[in-house]
C-alpha cells in the first residue's frame, strides 16, 4: 500500500504539469454525477426485478397460466349411417379449412387482396370481417376447401408475409350414396350439426360427446400437447333401409315422374310385419353432398325451392288419400258385420246425391256385391256402405287405423293429419269419408294401415333406425318391432285381403299391378286436389296412388307409390300400380324371393276344399 | 494488476455475448423452425456476425485509437451518405414500416448504429481540440448539436426514434463531460422538451407506445399487449427461472424476443438470478469502462473512453427499462447479447476500440487521477 501512496504522490506531480489539469479536474467532477446517475439506473433496474419476479411471480404466472391454457371442446366425428345390410350412408372426409389471426395481420387491405380471389369469400366480406374482429385471435376464413384451392392456399401460405394464416382439418360430412336415401339421412350444416332427416333426429347420438379439455398452445393457438386423443367418435345408426331396394325405389319413382311430368312422387316400402322402413323415396329430389347453406328467407322462391327439394313429404305432407282409404271402410264394415260379401249394391245410376251434393262413379257399373264396390272402387257403393256403418264407429276406425296421429316414426317434422271429431262433421261428410275425401293424410299413415291388414291385423310403429351403435361396437339402443294395437280380428284382416287381391286381378281397377308369380293385394287411389283458392276440388290436379303388399298371403314388402300432379293420366291404376309392380318385381329379384304362384294355387286349392 | 481493466472489460463482453448466443438460439429456434425448416438459420446467422465482430475486435483492439482522429471527419462523412442510402429504393430495405437497413449481400447493415460510434469519436476529437472554448455558446452547444440534429433529422425519417434517442443523450451525456455550461446544457435540454412532444404526438404509433407505457394492462391485449407479455415472461421466471429453453413466452407471446425483449426471455429462463447476473455483468463493465477513463492522461482518450461506455451503458440501461416497462417502448437492442448483426458488430468495435485505450493507458495509470487521490484523502 504504501509503495501505491508513494506512486500516486508521483502520479500528483505529473498531473500538475498536465496543460489540461483545470479542464480535466472539472469535468472529472461532472463525471462522476454522471457515473452516480447511471449507476443508480442499474439499482433501480436491479430493484424492479427483483419486484416483477419476486413480489408479481404469483400473480403473474397465474395470467401466464391463463393463456397458456386454451378451453376447447374437442368435436368428436360424427357417427356414420349404415344401411341394414352395412353398408355406407353417410360417412365423414378429412377437408382443409382455413382461417386467420387477425392480429398478427399487418395491411388488413392487402392481406385481403392476396387471399380472397383463392378462396369462396369476396374480398369485401373478408376484409370487413378481419376489420371487425381485428382484436381476435381467430377467425374463420374458409371452411373445408377444395383440394384445388388448398394447393394454392398452400403456396401462398409459404411465401413471407402469411404467418397469420394457418390451415386445419375438418371432418366434412360425406354421403357417398349422392341423392340416394337423401330425404332419410338428411343433412348437416358447416358445423357438422344435423339439420334435417335422420341427421337431425339422432343428432345427440350421431354427434357424440363433446369433451372439454385444456390444451396448451401457443400465442397462436397450436396445440403444444400431443397427447390429446381427439379421435372421439360418435355413436352411428343401423338403418332398416336396404340401400339396394332404396336404389330401386329411387330409379322407378323418378322415371315415373319423368314419365307422367308429375309435380312430386312418394314411395315407401315397410316391412307389414315389423313395421321397418326398407326404402322411403321422395320427388323432387336433392344431393345432400351440395350446398349445406340455405339461401336466404328473404328470397322467397329459392327458399321454397330448396326446402321443396329438401321435403321429406313421405312423412311431413298430408293430401286426401281417396279410394285407397276404402280400406278402412271395408275392414270396419265386415269387423262390426254390418255387411256381407255377398250383399248387393246398386249403383247403376253411376251417382249419388247426399246432401244435395253429387257423388260420381268413374263410370256406371250397375249392381256390384260389396266385395266387388271395392274391388271396382264404386263410390256410390262405398257411400252407400259408409251409412251402414254411421258416423261413430266409421271414425272410431280410422282413429284406431291411425289416422289423425303421428305415427311415431323416429323422423322430425312428422305431420299428424286431418281427421276432424264426429261433432265437426257436416251432413256429407260421412259421405265425403267413405270415398276418401275430407281427411288428411300423409302416405306414410297409408302403408301402416295397409300393413296392418296384410299382417293380420296389427297397427305397428314404423321405424328407420334399427340398432345405434358405439364406436367400439356395442349396441347403444335396439328398436324392436312395436305394436300400437290391434285394429280388426285375424279373420277380419284375411277377408280384407281376399278383397283386395281381386283388384289386380281381371275386372279390379289395377290390373296393371299384376305381377306374375306374386300374388298382389292392393287398392288404388285417384283424388283431387283441394284448389283452396278456388273454394272447390280442382278438375285438373290429381293425386294417384297405389297401396298394396306382396306376396298376398305372406307379405313380405308393404309399398305405397304416391304420384302428384301426373299428366295426361289421373287414375291411380294406370300411374301408380305400374310403377308399384316394377318396384316391386325387381325388389323380389334383387331379395330372391322365389315366384309364389304354383304355391299359391295349392294354397288356394287346400281352402276351397 | 495493470492488465486487469483490459482483461476484465474481455471477460465481461465474451460473457455477454455467449449468454447472447445460447439466448437467441433459445428465442429463435421455434420461429426459425417454422419459418425455415431449420431451428438454427438465426443462430447461423448471429455466429456469423460474431465470427465477424471478432476478427474486427482482434485487429481494432491492436491499432492505435488516436489514428481514427486523423479521418474522423471522412469517418462523419461516411455515415451521413449510408444514413442517406438507405432512402435509395432496392439499397434501402424496409421492414415492419421502417427503412433502416442496407442490402449488404448476405445480410443487411444499420448504419444508424454507426452513427452512434463515429459521433462519440468526432465529439471526442472535438472536444479535445476546443477544450478552451467549450464555455463559450457557439463551441460547447451549438456545433455539436446542429451535428447531432442532421444526424437525427434523417435517422428519424427512416423512422427510428430509439436511435435518435440514444444518439441525443450521448452527445448532451459528453458535452457536459466536455465542459459545456450547464445552463447551457439545461436550455437545450429544456428546448428539446416541445420538439420531442411535436414529433412523438405527431406519429399515432409512438403516441400509443407512450399511452401504453402508462397503463399497459388497460389494452393487454391491444397497444399494451408487448409490455404486458414482458411483465409475464418476468414474473413467470420468478427467482431460479423456468429453465433454459422451457419459456413459453417466446410462442410467439412476446413479440421481438430475441431482439429488444430478449431480457425478458432471460429474465423468465434463468430467474432472477440470471438477469441479476446479466445486470451485474454490464454493470462491471461499465465500472472497468470508467476506470480505464480516469486512468487516460489525455482528453481525447478520456472523452473517448467515457464516451464509448456510455455508449453501452446507456442502451443496456434502457434496454432494461423499456422491457420492464420504466420506459416506452422504443427500440433498442441489448447490446453484447441481442439478436442484430449491426449493433452487435458496432458495440464490439466500440469494446475493442475500450480495449486499446485500455491497453495503451496502462503504463500511466494512476498518473493523473484526482477521483482517486480525492478517494484516498477522505480516507486519510
Amino acid at each position: 500500500m504504501t509503495k501505491r501512496r508513494n506512486q500516486n504522490d508521483e502520479n500528483l506531480k505529473l498531473f500538475d504539469h498536465n496543460p489540461h489539469q483545470e479542464h480535466l479536474k472539472k469535468s472529472r467532477k461532472r463525471a462522476l454525477v454522471i457515473i452516480t446517475v447511471i449507476l443508480f439506473c442499474f439499482v433501480v433496474i436491479s430493484w424492479r426485478l427483483v419486484d416483477l419476479m419476486i413480489f408479481d411471480h404469483d400473480k403473474l404466472s397465474r395470467r401466464a397460466a391463463q393463456q397458456y391454457q386454451f378451453k376447447k371442446t374437442l368435436n368428436p366425428e360424427r357417427g356414420v349411417i349404415w344401411d341394414r345390410n352395412m353398408k355406407e350412408m353417410a360417412t365423414n372426409i378429412d377437408t382443409y379449412s382455413l382461417y386467420a389471426v387477425p392480429k398478427l395481420i399487418k395491411d388488413t387491405r392487402s392481406f385481403s387482396r392476396e387471399v380472397s380471389p383463392l378462396v369462396k369469400v369476396s374480398y369485401k366480406d373478408l376484409s370487413r370481417t378481419l376489420l371487425k374482429k381485428r382484436k381476435k385471435k381467430f377467425v374463420w376464413v374458409d371452411r373445408k376447401m377444395e383440394p384445388e384451392a388448398v394447393r394454392k392456399v398452400r403456396k401462398l401460405m409459404d411465401g413471407p408475409g402469411f404467418e397469420a394464416l394457418g390451415m386445419m382439418t375438418e371432418a366434412k360430412r360425406f354421403y357417398p350414396k349422392g341423392n340416394t336415401a337423401s330425404h332419410i339421412l338428411g343433412f348437416t350444416d358447416i358445423d357438422n350439426i344435423g339439420i334435417s332427416g335422420l341427421e337431425l333426429y339422432y343428432d345427440e347420438f350421431l354427434k357424440g360427446k363433446g369433451i372439454n379439455v385444456s390444451v396448451s398452445t401457443d400465442a397462436r393457438g397450436n396445440s403444444l400437447s400431443g397427447e390429446i386423443d381427439d379421435n372421439v367418435s360418435g355413436n352411428n345408426l343401423l338403418l332398416t333401409i336396404d340401400e339396394g331396394i332404396q336404389h330401386i325405389v329411387e330409379r322407378e319413382l323418378a322415371n315415373a315422374v319423368e314419365k307422367w311430368k308429375a309435380k312430386a312422387a312418394v314411395a315407401i316400402m315397410m316391412d307389414p310385419s315389423t313395421g321397418e322402413i326398407l326404402a322411403m323415396s321422395n320427388r323432387p329430389t336433392y344431393d345432400p353432398n351440395l350446398s349445406v347453406k340455405g339461401p336466404n328467407r328473404r328470397n322467397r322462391a329459392k327458399f321454397e325451392k330448396f326446402w321443396g327439394d329438401r321435403r321429406n313429404r313421405a312423412i311431413t305432407d298430408i293430401f286426401e288419400p281417396g279410394s285407397t282409404l276404402k280400406l278402412v271402410l271395408a275392414a270396419a264394415a265386415i269387423e262390426e258385420k254390418v255387411v256381407k260379401l255377398d250383399d248387393m249394391f246398386d249403383v247403376s245410376k253411376g251417382y249419388i246425391v247426399v246432401g244435395g251434393k253429387r257423388i260420381n262413379d268413374a263410370h256406371k257399373m250397375g249392381i256390384l256385391n260389396f266385395s266387388e264396390v271395392i274391388q271396382r272402387s264404386s263410390n256410390v257403393g262405398s257411400v252407400k256402405i259408409g251409412f251402414r256403418l254411421g258416423e261413430e264407429k266409421y271414425y272410431d276406425y280410422l282413429k284406431r287405423f291411425g289416422f289423425g296421429d303421428k305415427t311415431g316414426i323416429d323422423f322430425p317434422g312428422e305431420a299428424s293429419g286431418i281427421l276432424r271429431e264426429t261433432d265437426e262433421w257436416s251432413g256429407i261428410s260421412l259421405a265425403e269419408l267413405s270415398i276418401g275425401q275430407e281427411i288428411g293424410a300423409t302416405p306414410m299413415q297409408i302403408i301402416r294401415a295397409f300393413a296392418a291388414i296384410a299382417n293380420g291385423g296389427l297397427l305397428m310403429k314404423p321405424y328407420v333406425v334399427s340398432d345405434i351403435i358405439s364406436p367400439s361396437g356395442a349396441v347403444i339402443k335396439r328398436t324392436t318391432p312395436e305394436v300400437e294395437r290391434r285394429v280388426v280380428s285375424r279373420e277380419t284382416a284375411e277377408t280384407v285381403k281376399n278383397i283386395l287381391k281381386m283388384v289386380v286381378e281381371e275386372g279390379g281397377t289395377a290390373t296393371k299391378a299384376y305381377i306374375k308369380g306374386n300374388l298382389v293385394a292392393g287398392k288404388t287411389g285417384t283424388a283431387q286436389i283441394f284448389d283452396p283458392k278456388k273454394g272447390r276440388y280442382s278438375r285438373t290436379k290429381y293425386v294417384s296412388s297405389f297401396v298394396g303388399f306382396v306376396p298376398a298371403d305372406d307379405p313380405k314388402v308393404a309399398l305405397i307409390v304416391v304420384i302428384y300432379e301426373p299428366q295426361k293420366q289421373i287414375y291411380g291404376g294406370v300411374v301408380a300400380a305400374p310403377v308399384f309392380k316394377k318396384i316391386v318385381e325387381n325388389t323380389f329379384t334383387y331379395l330372391g324371393v322365389p315366384m309364389e304362384r304354383d304355391a299359391n294355387k295349392i294354397y288356394l286349392v287346400t281352402r276351397s276344399r | 494488476m495493470n492488465s486487469r481493466y483490459t482483461r476484465d472489460i474481455v471477460i465481461s463482453v465474451m460473457l455477454l455475448v455467449c449468454i447472447g448466443t445460447v439466448m437467441v438460439y433459445s428465442s429463435t429456434a421455434l420461429m426459425s423452425m417454422r419459418k425455415y425448416g431449420s431451428g438454427s438459420h438465426y443462430l447461423w446467422n448471429h455466429i456469423f456476425t460474431l465470427c465477424v465482430g471478432i476478427a474486427a475486435m482482434l485487429i481494432l483492439s491492436r491499432t492505435d485509437y488516436k489514428k481514427f482522429r486523423s479521418f474522423v471527419y471522412i469517418m462523419m462523412g461516411f455515415s451521413l451518405f449510408l444514413i442517406l442510402l438507405v432512402f435509395v429504393p432496392w439499397i434501402g430495405i424496409s421492414a415492419n414500416g421502417a427503412r433502416r437497413w442496407l442490402r449488404l449481400w448476405p445480410t443487411t447493415f444499420q448504419p444508424s448504429e454507426l452513427v452512434k460510434l463515429v459521433m462519440v469519436i468526432f465529439l471526442a476529437d472535438y472536444m479535445d481540440k476546443n477544450i478552451h472554448r467549450m464555455r463559450e455558446f457557439k463551441y460547447g452547444i451549438l456545433i455539436p448539436v446542429v451535428i447531432m440534429l442532421i444526424f437525427q433529422g434523417i435517422i428519424i425519417a427512416q423512422p427510428d426514434f430509439g436511435a435518435v434517442m440514444s444518439l441525443g443523450i450521448l452527445t448532451v451525456g459528453l458535452l457536459i463531460l466536455g465542459g459545456a455550461r450547464l445552463s447551457h446544457i439545461g436550455a437545450l435540454v429544456l428546448s428539446s422538451l416541445p420538439v420531442i412532444y411535436i414529433v412523438v404526438s405527431s406519429s399515432s404509433y409512438r403516441m400509443k407506445r407512450i399511452m401504453s407505457f402508462t397503463n399497459p394492462w388497460k389494452d393487454s391485449f391491444g397497444d399494451g399487449f408487448q409490455l404486458v407479455q414482458s411483465f409475464i415472461a418476468f414474473g413467470s421466471g420468478g427467482f431460479f427461472g423456468v429453465g433454459l429453453g422451457g419459456s413459453k413466452q417466446k410462442l410467439y407471446f412476446l413479440p421481438e424476443v430475441h431482439t429488444d425483449f430478449i431480457f425478458s426471455l432471460i429474465s423468465e429462463e434463468l430467474g432472477l438470478i440470471g438477469a441479476l447476473t446479466v445486470v451485474g455483468i454490464f454493470v462491471w463493465f461499465f465500472i472497468r469502462g470508467v476506470q480505464v477513463s480516469l486512468r487516460t492522461s489525455d482528453p481525447f482518450s478520456y472523452f473517448l473512453t467515457m464516451g464509448l461506455t456510455m455508449m453501452i451503458g446507456v442502451q443496456a440501461v434502457i434496454n432494461f427499462a423499456v422491457s420492464m416497462g420504466l420506459m416506452p417502448t422504443k427500440g433498442l437492442p441489448l447490446p453484447f447479447i441481442s439478436y442484430g448483426g449491426s449493433a452487435l458488430l458496432i458495440n464490439m468495435c466500440a469494446a475493442a476500440i475500450l480495449i486499446s485505450i485500455s491497453r495503451q493507458n496502462e503504463n500511466n495509470a494512476y498518473n493523473s487521477n484526482p477521483v482517486y487521490n480525492t478517494h484516498r484523502r477522505s480516507r486519510r
